[in-house]
């Protein structure tokens, strides 16, 4: 048998996937991407390697996703009372590494993120997508978001971008 | 309009304050001038100038400011940020190392005590009082002072000393240095910076409000319980619920949690008990403390359980969680509070890691904690701006439940006291102004 390396197709179409599922609130399906020791973050500086002794914008593992969910449908979140309102694109996609052993894939790729909440803001930066390729099936080890203003004074970042 | 003592001293009431005074731009201004820029602010922490020559930039009120190590002596200075050229700013950045601060307009440069020791081209000056050896050309000191590595800054040469500002409230200062096993914090970990659409004092307000936690942040409460519904049995809660479910206590728990307010606006709630006292213990932690302490010593630091204390109107702070905010207003309704977390020297690295897992639940953009109350900032400075309702209220407990307790006073923890108390104090500040008073 041999092991190929994952297609970029494949992989850029999972990522729009996950776009999708953030555009449509679905965090329920979106947090099934994940794997069960899956993270989300979003350092506050660009070149940060730590997200335990340091401090970061997110730093979700799923627990964390879980009560997020919760709290967006809960019909008394004062921050989430009107619909959250997201537009994200993709783009320079690259695979960086591959190990066949572990099925470890690492993806970098480019994104634009227009979020509406009251008013509209735009967020950019790079994404890089740990990615656990397992019999055929494709699950997100860790998604790392550096906003190009990771270190700028934020308002409420009310949603995963 | 221009605002005489008279006026200012109508607009706060012992159990109520008008709604201008979260509004008014021009107030706004008067609040920098006769307070930002009349008492101690917070400018930083000494471990964040740990090495010669270190400096961070800040403003106190509206002016630009350096807080620098001294590359010879050591010291620590605090600086105006402004050329005595043209004016401009000598350092840029928010932060870095300097041997010395040189303009970027005309190269005139400054030793980081503040002498000028170059001009360029200086012949032109031939004749004229502007060389490196007058004094006047030097960056102009800020009085400032050191409490327990707690850097403040007062752009008043007049009023009391640091010690004598911060009063008992310094208690909540020692108590987060005392939890330190080797008695010494250090900045760790980087800042978040919040930006905040709404005026400086809805933030301070809010920190000693204790009846707003089940309202506001009832749904984060019920998100944690949902999750943990949904868990299989025998699996642990996480670490994330441990930190968010107290925002979801009762009445009672904060009634019994309890206030203490002192001069100046300062406060603190919690004493024994607080939303941070039902923590897991962190492995190793105990042990490194009763090797420094002893037993009984140590029980004694870690029963002291303070949630946020105030020093009005710049610094709060979280001493069971090594976690501190500073104010800084920008506009009469814009206000960004910086995050900044302590290691306590000498305790396992799992100590600063859950004040990280904090301040990111809590204090971070992304905090669903955060993200409520600064939604109900933002209506609050909207609803203000209308005159349907003239005065806020803050009557709860008025004159009971309290008692005297040292320099402070004690009150049950759902008291509005902390409110009332910022509010005397920001009407001493207000009408204290001398030229105002010629005038009125």
């Amino acid at each position: 048998m041999t092991t190929q390396t994952p297609q970029i197709e494949k992989i850029t179409e999972f990522l729009y996937q996950e776009a999708d599922l953030l555009d449509q609130n679905d965090l329920g399906s979106w947090i099934d991407l994940y794997t069960d020791e899956g993270t989300y973050w979003m350092p506050v500086e660009r070149d940060q390697v730590d997200p335990l002794n340091h401090i970061s914008i997110f730093y979700d593992d799923k627990p964390m996703m879980q009560i997020r969910k919760h709290n967006l449908i809960h019909k008394r979140a004062p921050s989430k009372e009107i619909e959250i309102r997201s537009s994200h694109l993709i783009g320079n996609v690259k695979i960086k590494s591959y190990d066949e052993k572990t099925g470890l894939c690492t993806v970098t790729s480019n994104f634009q993120a227009i979020v509406y909440y009251g008013e509209q803001t735009l967020f950019a930066g790079t994404y890089q997508h740990d990615l656990l390729i397992k019999n055929g099936g494709i699950q997100i080890q860790q998604k790392k978001v550096v906003l190009i203003n990771c270190d700028a004074s934020h308002g409420t970042i009310i949603s995963y971008i | 309009m221009s605002y005489s003592i008279e006026h200012i001293k109508n607009m706060v009431h012992p159990t109520k304050i008008h709604r201008t005074i979260y509004t008014d731009p021009e107030l706004y201004q008067l609040e920098m001038e006769r307070i930002f820029e009349k008492t101690w602010i917070y400018v930083g922490h000494e471990s964040q100038v740990a090495n010669p020559g270190d400096y961070l930039t800040m403003n106190i009120g509206r002016r630009p400011a350096i807080m620098v190590r001294d590359s010879k002596s050591n010291e620590i200075h605090v600086l105006h940020n402004q050329c005595t050229h043209r004016g401009a700013k000598v350092a840029g950045k928010t932060c870095g190392n300097a041997r010395a601060f040189r303009c970027c307009y005309h190269g005139w440069t400054f030793k980081t005590d503040g002498k000028i020791i170059g001009m360029p081209h200086k012949t032109g000056y031939d004749g004229t009082d502007i060389s490196v050896d007058n004094p006047d050309l030097n960056l102009k000191a800020i009085r400032s002072e050191n409490y327990r590595g707690f850097v403040f800054a007062n752009l008043c040469d007049d009023g009391p000393d640091l010690e004598g500002f911060l009063g008992d409230a310094a208690t909540s200062i020692d108590n987060m240095i005392d939890r330190s096993p080797d008695g010494e914090l250090e900045i760790a970990g980087g800042v978040l910076r919040y930006r905040h659409k709404c005026n400086w004092k809805f933030f301070v307000d809010n920190l000693n409000d204790t009846m707003h936690p089940m309202v506001t942040h009832q749904s984060v409460d019920d998100a944690c319980q949902a999750y943990m519904d949904e868990l299989p049995e025998g699996v642990t809660r996480s670490k994330e619920s441990e930190i968010i479910s107290p925002f979801g206590s009762s009445y009672k728990m904060f009634d019994d949690m309890g206030v203490s307010v002192g001069h100046n606006g300062h406060a603190y709630t919690g004493g024994k008990t607080s939303i941070h006292s039902s923590y897991s213990e962190i492995p190793g932690y105990l042990d490194a403390m009763h090797a420094n302490y002893g037993v009984e010593k140590t029980e004694e630091i870690l029963s002291i359980n303070r949630h946020n204390t105030i020093y009005y109107p710049s610094l709060t702070i979280k001493g069971a969680i090594q976690a501190i905010r500073i104010v800084r207003p920008i506009a009469v309704d814009e206000t960004e509070i910086e995050t900044w977390t302590f290691r306590l020297k000498g305790a396992p690295d799992k100590m600063l890691q859950r004040t990280m897992l904090y301040s990111r639940l809590i204090n971070s953009p992304s905090s669903m904690v955060g993200a409520d109350d600064l939604e109900a900032y933002v209506r609050l400075q909207e609803g203000l701006s209308s005159g349907g309702s003239e005065w806020v209220d803050m009557s709860r407990f008025v004159d009971r439940e309290q008692h005297k307790e040292g320099n402070m006073i004690r009150a049950i923890g759902t008291s509005d006291i902390s409110l009332r108390n910022q509010y005397q104090a920001w009407l001493e500040y207000m009408s204290a102004s001398k030229d105002e008073q010629e005038v009125a």
